[in-house]
C-alpha cells in the first residue's frame, strides 16, 4: 500500500491529476462564467473567458416569474424557464417516488417468492434496459399520443420514465434484498407480523441504502433524459433539458440564459443526491445476525 | 378462521367440543405438543421421514442429532415456518399444521439471534408486542422486566450492532420471553457463542428452565447441552427418532451403536470382534484383544455365539488396576491429552483408536504400550451389522 502510493506522488502523477480536473471542472466553469455575462460579452472575443464583470440578469430573466422582486429593465418576463424547472423536479420526484415504490416490491417478490416466470420475468426486466431510448421513442409516442392520449401530459412523461427506470432499480434492489438475512424474516414471521409487515416494517428499513442508490440513479436518468421528454412533453410539462434545446431557434441562441438554466439544471440533482446518500450507510445488517 | 375442522377430517369428532374453547383459554395452561406422521419433502428429497413425537407439557425437550439429521426441520415445522407434507401437530388435540407462526402461540430464538438491526434493543424486544398493539405501558413494563431479569436492562437503548455476542443472544432470548408464548423454541442458540459464554449460557438456561413453567423445545448438536439440559433428549439420526428418554436413560441404556456413541463425552469407543465361548466363559475376541464378559451379559449373548458383534466402551470404563487378567486390553498409546486433573489418553488397538480417560495428576507421556482394565459390567455390546444392542 505504502509503497503503490508512495509511486503513484511523482509529478507526471500531479500533471495527470490537473489534467483531469481541467476536464472535469473546466466546462462547468466556464458554464458558470458565461451565465453571469451578458450576451453582449459573450459574443466580444476581447472579453476574457473568465475575467469579466459579472450580471445576475441572467438569472433574474431565467427565474423572473418566481423573484421577490421585479428585475431591472423592461424586459418581457418569459415565464417558460421557471415553469420548466418546475415541471422537471415534479416530473423527477413522482416518476422516482413511484418507480422506488414498485420496484421494491417486484424485487421483493423476485427475490423471495417462487412462482412460474420468475426467471423469465427477471431476465425481461433487464431486457428492456438494453433497447436504447431511441428504439422505443417512435412506438411510445404512437401508442402514447394515440392509444392513450397521454402525449403532452405529466402522466405520459412520468409513466415513460418508470418504465424506463423499473428494470434497473429492481436489479439494484434485488442485489440488496438477497443480502437480507432470511431468518430476520422468519424471526418477525414468528414475533406475528404478517407478509406485509415484515415487508416494511423489516425488509424495507434494511435496505435503506439501496433504497437511496437507486433513488438517486433514479432521479438522475429523469432529471437529464431529453429524447423521451421532447417527444412526450407539451408546452406546459417541458422539461428544463427540452426548453433549453428550444430555446436555440434561428433568430437568436442566448448563451446567457442557456447556462444560466444549466446551472440552475444542475442544482437538485446535486441536493437530492446528498440528501439520499446520507442514507447509504454501510453495514446496515451489522449485528443482525452472526457472521 | 382459528379452528377451521372442516377441512381436516382427520380430527376426531369426539374433541371439536374441547376445541371450541376461546383461545385465550389454551393460553393460560401449557399444550401437550403432539407430531402425527409428521414429514416433510422438498421436491423428490425426502429430508425428514414420517415422525411421531410426543412432548408433555411444562417439558424441556432437547431434539439432538448431527446436522442434517431433520432435527432443525422439526422446530421448523413446529414453528409453522415450514409446511407440513404430510401429517398433523396436534397442541393438546387441536390441529395447528395449517396455522401461521402467529396464531400458534410460539416464541422463538434463532441460531444467529436474527435481531432487527434498525430497531434498538427495547424495541427489537417490543416488536412482537407492538404488532399486537399492546399498550404502551404495559410493553414498557415488559420489556424493561424481562431485561432486567437478563441482565441487560442498560442496553435497551443501543443497536444490535453495538453488542457483544453473548449481549446479543440475551436480547434474543429477552425478545422470546417478551412474548410470553406458551411454548419456547430454540434452535441451536449457544452455537455460536464461544466455549466459555456457552458453557455460562448453559447455566442461566437451566435456571430459567427452572424458574419458567412453559414448554420448551430445543435442538442442539452438542451432546452436553442436551444433557445438561433436557428433562427428556431425542436422539434423532437421518430424520428418525433413534431414542427418547431422559438423560440418565440415554446413557446407561443406549438401544443401539448410535445413540451409545452421540451420547457421552469423551464418546464411547468400539471394538469390533466376534463371540467365541471357552471353558463355559463368553468371550468376545477381536483384533489384539480378548476379553470375558460378565455372567448377566453373557447369558443375554448365549444365543449370538459366534455373532460378530461391536463391543462398546465408554471411555471411563477403563482402570489402571487390572482386577482379573482375562478383561485387560493392551493399548498402545499415541497421544495423550493432559487436562490437569485427568488426561484423556489417545491409544490404539489393532486399526481402531481408543480414549481412555485417565485419572492422574501429571501427564502421561506418549508412546509405549499400556495394559489397561475394563470395567466388563459397563460394556455394551451391538450387533455388527444392524447396531442394536444385544
Amino acid at each position: 500500500m505504502s509503497a503503490s502510493s508512495h509511486k503513484a506522488s511523482g509529478p507526471a502523477f500531479y500533471a495527470l491529476m490537473v489534467c483531469l480536473i481541467i476536464m472535469a471542472i473546466g466546462p462547468i466553469m466556464l458554464m458558470l462564467a458565461t451565465s453571469f455575462k451578458t450576451n453582449i460579452d459573450v459574443n466580444d472575443v476581447n472579453v476574457s473567458a473568465l475575467f469579466f464583470t459579472p450580471t445576475i440578469s441572467n438569472y433574474e430573466t431565467v427565474l423572473c416569474n418566481v423573484l421577490w422582486y421585479e428585475p431591472a429593465g423592461d424586459n418581457y418576463c418569459d415565464p417558460t424557464f421557471g415553469r420548466a424547472l418546475g415541471n422537471s423536479i415534479f416530473i423527477a420526484l413522482v416518476s422516482t417516488a413511484i418507480t422506488l415504490v414498485v420496484g421494491c416490491m417486484a424485487a421483493y417478490a423476485l427475490v423471495r417468492f417462487r412462482f412460474m416466470g420468475r426467471g423469465v420475468v427477471s431476465m425481461t426486466t433487464l431486457m428492456m434496459r438494453m433497447v436504447p431510448p431511441a428504439v422505443l421513442l417512435v412506438p411510445v409516442f404512437g401508442i402514447w399520443t394515440f392509444q392513450f392520449g397521454l402525449d403532452g401530459t405529466y402522466s405520459g412523461i412520468i409513466l415513460v420514465y418508470v418504465a424506463m427506470n423499473l428494470p434497473f432499480v429492481i436489479w439494484i434492489l434485488q442485489s440488496f434484498i438477497v443480502q437480507v438475512p432470511i431468518q430476520l424474516e422468519e424471526a418477525a414471521r414468528m414475533d406475528g407480523a404478517n407478509p406485509l409487515q415484515v415487508f416494511f416494517l423489516v425488509v424495507l428499513p434494511i435496505i435503506k441504502p439501496g433504497l437511496a442508490a437507486a433513488a438517486i440513479f433514479t432521479f438522475r436518468i429523469a432529471w437529464n433524459e431529453f429524447l423521451l421528454g421532447n417527444a412526450l412533453s407539451g408546452r406546459s410539462t417541458r422539461t428544463v433539458p427540452v426548453t433549453i434545446v428550444n430555446s436555440i431557434t434561428e433568430y437568436d441562441i442566448d448563451w446567457g440564459v442557456i447556462m444560466a438554466t444549466g446551472m440552475l439544471l444542475a442544482i437538485p440533482p446535486v441536493i437530492f443526491t446528498f440528501v439520499a446518500s446520507k442514507q447509504i450507510i454501510t453495514g446496515m445488517t451489522a449485528g443482525a445476525v452472526k457472521g | 378462521m382459528f379452528f377451521e375442522f372442516s377441512f381436516e377430517p382427520v380430527v376426531c369428532v369426539g374433541s371439536v367440543k374441547g376445541v371450541t374453547a376461546a383461545p385465550d383459554d389454551w393460553e393460560d395452561t401449557l399444550p401437550t405438543i403432539r407430531l402425527e406422521q409428521v414429514e416433510k419433502s422438498y421436491g423428490a428429497v425426502r429430508v425428514l421421514p414420517p415422525l411421531d413425537l410426543t412432548m408433555d407439557d411444562g417439558e424441556f425437550t432437547v431434539l439432538v442429532g448431527p446436522s442434517g439429521c431433520g432435527k432443525s426441520t422439526t422446530l421448523r415445522i413446529l414453528a409453522g415456518l415450514e409446511d407440513l407434507s404430510g401429517g398433523e401437530v396436534y397442541f393438546d388435540e387441536k390441529p395447528i399444521g395449517h396455522l401461521p407462526p402467529k396464531q400458534r402461540d410460539l416464541a422463538m430464538v434463532f441460531q444467529d439471534y436474527a435481531l432487527y438491526p434498525h430497531m434498538n434493543i427495547a424495541r427489537n424486544m417490543s416488536f412482537a408486542l407492538r404488532l399486537k398493539r399492546a399498550p404502551a405501558s404495559e410493553i414498557d413494563e415488559k420489556v424493561k422486566r424481562v431485561a432486567n431479569m437478563l441482565n441487560i436492562g442498560h442496553l435497551l437503548d443501543r443497536k444490535p450492532a453495538e453488542l457483544s455476542g453473548g449481549q446479543r443472544q440475551r436480547v434474543a432470548m429477552g425478545r422470546a420471553l417478551v412474548r410470553d408464548a406458551s411454548t419456547f423454541l430454540f434452535d441451536e442458540p449457544l452455537s455460536n457463542l464461544d466455549a466459555k459464554l456457552r458453557a455460562k449460557m448453559r447455566t442461566e438456561l437451566a435456571e430459567m428452565r427452572d424458574t419458567l413453567d412453559k414448554n420448551m423445545i430445543y435442538v442442539t448438536h452438542d451432546q452436553i447441552e442436551a444433557m445438561t439440559l433436557g428433562d427428556r433428549i431425542v436422539v434423532m439420526s437421518e430424520g428418525l427418532i433413534q431414542q427418547q428418554g431422559t438423560p440418565e436413560e440415554l446413557f446407561k441404556t443406549p438401544v443401539n451403536r448410535f445413540v451409545a456413541g452421540f451420547i457421552g463425552s469423551p464418546t464411547m469407543n468400539f471394538l469390533d470382534g466376534t463371540i467365541i465361548t471357552e471353558k463355559s466363559k463368553t468371550f468376545v475376541q477381536g483384533e489384539g484383544f480378548k476379553i470375558a464378559l460378565p455372567a448377566a451379559t453373557a447369558r443375554i449373548l448365549e444365543s449370538h455365539a459366534s455373532r460378530d458383534v461391536t463391543l462398546g466402551i465408554r471411555p471411563s470404563s477403563f482402570t489402571t488396576k487390572p482386577a482379573k487378567s482375562d478383561a485387560t486390553i493392551d493399548l498402545r498409546l499415541v497421544v495423550s491429552e493432559y487436562l490437569g486433573a485427568q488426561s484423556t489418553l489417545v491409544t490404539r488397538c489393532g486399526d481402531s483408536d481408543i480414549l481412555v480417560e485417565h485419572e492422574s495428576a501429571s501427564p502421561v507421556k506418549s508412546g509405549g504400550m499400556l495394559t489397561f482394565g475394563i470395567r466388563t459390567n459397563e460394556i455394551m455390546v451391538f450387533d455388527k451389522t444392524t447396531g442394536l444392542r444385544l
